[in-house]
């Protein structure tokens, strides 16, 4: 090719890039903001096996096969991700790898899309595990092929951090040609290495003390971390996407970039703070490096303890050098948070969990959305398959029913919903659990799952028949519904919720953004219309209002090219004023 | 110092295409560039901010505009672009589409929509022209062009030759496509007349 080697990549196209370039030949991983781009990015580029896994405990297990075996592996998951591959994570410090072994971790500070904005850098140092930190697009793509380089070199898993502003950023990177990595595929047999009983991990935990060691001298001398000169006395020690904005806060500052951020240089640190008058360490989330180097006996300057939360930016560093934080801009404008499409088909069902008074019990997926108002329908999310886990405590702990429902998506029941299940079946509660099955993984964007009967590379694959699964498990009633039956799923509901045996409802209806549904749009008869305003209860944001049209209440009128025709809204006026038009 | 542009509105309108068929834009012209965006509300209605920054002299480096620094805002919406203007500069240019879309927290909350949003935006003082994309990529018959009607009202007060849009453009959409969308390009170049 002749043209530029130039392009403009995100950042998980950048590590998708480079792990391709580094001779990469399986990728695994569970979709999750902000990293889900990565494996479809890698799967794109051909040469490589890739798979969505079940979740990421998986993806990090049959990674760490494939490692074995001699592959070059990369395994991908956002921040929580990491805390359901951590067991294997840890032991995998121990055993090391064959072929190299890259797991990223994307992080979401002020969590934009997640639970939490836990600081991932903390799994490096438990785990002893090497980490990488890029700061931009260019350094996702050489940090991601330098992980490779560095798993091998040192037998060890290695950690690439990224989050949303490194990951969902783009940015100008030079292209490079794909290593062909020739080597035997095949498992090694060497049980002193591989099986971690005692006596062995404590072996390979004397290694792993000698690898640090090593680890400690090539950090040292590695330009992976480099000092760039400045005037003035100020010293800031910085990595990831925080230099980028410590750059542009403090142009004239000395910077020492790390871009291997476990285990840390201590000498060049040192070094560096000889160099200043004021050192600062500007780092987002935790003070992890701020800690470290505080405990090499370096001075650091303190910064407002509130910049630990969120994320930072230049006018917040700039303002943090000066003693200060900057409060984001509340501001009285009404927000606009996402909301659940038109036609979406967990609407019913939080429709139909509130009129029944349910406590509903959630977890992560778009049916979160179902907590907001006006539906004001979801009582708890915890993490991953949570719902029905704390709907059987509820359950066990009180004793008798308190009405609670657990709401759990397909992909998050494959994910980690199945062991809840059983728990409820083995030890005899009497929840209620309803598979909210939309036959995608919809909020992280369409993904394929075990339930969609489709893999990554959009084959074909096995599909799970959840009904018989939740059988298999010892639930005695199992009940498949459409959920934009009202009718027939408060039915349904109200029988299972007063049943004293365990019961799990799947509402089975296809994601709308998925199956691109158009029906007949609905129209409000306005002759008819009452404004009781029961529709626009339902939350969908194809209704609005008008105020032009003489009546005492706002009028609800229905967008047309919003309305995908589901008919909840029909169903639930008590006019019959809402139908196709012509009708 | 970099030309700090700003896409501000709502989730499906195509915000984070026109923004990459800026960066792109930008980068066959020569300039160092990078954008940044937070994925995944396209989908829910939820409000969408587009950053991208641009430059001739050396590497850009933070991928959010700091705030109070945005030099152009697009708006593809009145209440998303009220919403944007505390971080534009004094001096900053606003093109916006004259679109009302109410959030659920209006319709089925306590909130009101801006009574008069273009007074608002007239009032902060910033340099306020509005572009109808919407009107104008319906009378070309795909109300999706929009985001490039806005791109092309936007590029008179860009550093960017017409090849490097052409062929940005050439490279974003459908080749089917391609023919539609440079035709609602050039309709946002003559739509907006500069007073």
């Amino acid at each position: 090719m002749a043209t530029s080697t130039k392009t403009i990549l995100s950042g998980n196209e950048a590590v998708a890039r480079g792990a391709w370039e580094a001779g990469t030949t399986f990728g695994s991983g569970y979709p999750g903001t902000p990293s889900s781009e990565i494996l479809p990015a890698l799967t794109q580029l051909e040469g490589c096996y890739t798979e969505w896994s079940v979740n990421e405990k998986c993806a990090l297990e049959a990674a760490a096969g494939a490692s074995l075996a001699g592959a070059r592996t990369l395994v991908t998951m956002k921040h929580v991700g990491l805390n359901v591959a951590a067991d294997p994570f840890f032991t995998l410090s121990y055993v090391g790898v064959n072929g190299g072994l890259v797991i990223v971790s994307a992080d979401d500070p002020a969590m934009h899309s997640s639970q939490n904005e836990q600081d991932s850098r903390n799994y490096a140092r438990a785990a002893k595990v090497p980490m990488l930190e890029p700061s931009d697009s260019q350094e996702a793509k050489e940090f991601t092929r330098i992980a490779m380089q560095l798993s091998e070199q040192f037998d060890t898993p290695v950690l690439l951090r990224t989050m949303t502003r490194i990951a969902h950023s783009e940015g100008i990177v030079e292209l490079g040609d794909r290593v062909e990595v020739r080597r035997e595929c095949g498992p090694v047999r060497d049980p002193q290495k591989y099986v971690m009983i005692p006596a062995y991990a404590r072996k390979r935990r004397a290694l792993m003390r000698e690898r640090t060691a090593r680890l400690v001298e090539f950090a040292e001398q590695t330009d992976l971390n480099r000092a760039e000169p400045g005037s003035g006395d100020i010293g800031l020690i910085t990595s990831s996407v925080a230099y980028e904005y410590a750059r542009e806060a403090a142009p004239q500052a000395c910077i020492l970039k790390l871009g291997l951020t476990w285990p840390l240089p201590p000498e060049k640190i040192r070094q560096f703070a000889a160099t200043v008058h004021k050192l600062y360490v500007i780092e987002e989330l935790d003070p992890y490096l701020k800690e470290q180097v505080l405990a090499l006996g370096v001075q650091v300057e303190d910064l407002p303890e509130s910049l630990q939360i969120g994320e930072l930016s230049p006018e917040r560093v700039a303002a943090g050098l000066r003693g200060e934080d900057i409060s984001p801009p509340t501001g009285d404008l009404a927000p606009r948070p996402p909301v659940l499409c038109p036609g979406c088909p967990h609407r019913g069902v939080f429709m139909t969990l509130k009129k029944l008074k349910a406590f509903v019990t959630g977890d992560i997926g778009c049916y979160t959305l179902g907590t907001l108002p006006p539906l004001s329908a979801l009582d708890t999310c915890l993490c991953m398959g949570a719902g029905i886990g704390e709907a059987h405590g509820i359950d066990m702990a009180c004793g008798e029913s308190h009405k609670q429902v657990a709401v759990i998506g397909d992909s998050t029941f494959m994910h980690s919903g199945i062991t809840g299940l059983v728990n409820i079946a083995y030890n005899g509660g009497s929840s209620v659990v309803v598979i909210l099955d939309n036959g995608t993984t919809a909020m992280t964007g369409g993904q394929d799952h075990p339930g969609t009967g489709f893999t990554l590379s959009g084959r074909p694959g096995k599909q799970v028949d959840i009904p018989g699964l939740c059988r298999a498990a010892g639930i005695p009633n199992v009940t498949v519904v459409d959920p934009r039956d009202l009718d027939r799923l408060q039915a349904t509901l109200q029988e299972a919720m007063d049943s004293d045996q365990a019961w799990v409802i799947i509402a089975q209806c296809g994601c709308v953004l998925k199956t691109r549904e158009h029906n007949e749009p609905r129209v409000i008869n306005e002759d008819l219309c009452i404004q009781c305003g029961l529709c626009l209860k339902i939350g969908c944001p194809a209704i609005t209002t008008r105020t032009d049209v003489g009546t005492d209440k706002p009028q609800p009128v229905i967008d047309a090219g919003l309305c995908v025709g589901c008919g909840l809204c029909a169903q639930v006026c008590p006019k019959e004023a809402i139908g196709v038009a012509d009708e | 110092m970099p030309t700090n542009i700003l896409l501000s509105g709502v989730g499906g309108q195509g915000i984070i295409t026109a923004s990459k068929v800026l960066a792109e834009a930008a980068l066959i012209s020569g300039f160092h560039v990078k954008k940044s965006e937070v994925h995944g509300m396209s989908q829910r209605g939820g409000s969408v901010e587009s950053h991208v920054r641009f430059s001739a002299d050396g590497r850009v480096h933070s991928p959010l505009i700091p705030v109070g620094q945005t030099d152009i805002l697009l708006a593809f919406e009145l209440l998303e672009a009220l919403r944007s203007i505390p971080t534009t500069a004094p001096e900053a240019l606003v093109l916006v589409d004259d679109r009302r879309i109410v959030p659920m927290s209006v319709t089925s909350g306590p909130f009101e929509y801006p009574a008069a949003p273009l007074d608002q935006l007239a009032a902060s003082g910033r340099r306020v022209h509005v572009v109808s994309s919407l009107t104008v990529a319906n009378d070309l018959g795909e109300p999706r062009a929009a985001n490039i009607v806005m791109l092309g009202a936007a590029s008179r007060f860009l550093p960017i030759e017409p090849q490097a849009w052409t062929e940005a453009i050439r490279r974003a959409v459908r080749p089917k496509a391609v023919e539609l969308n440079l035709r609602a390009f050039q309709e946002g170049i003559d739509t907006l007349r500069v007073e």
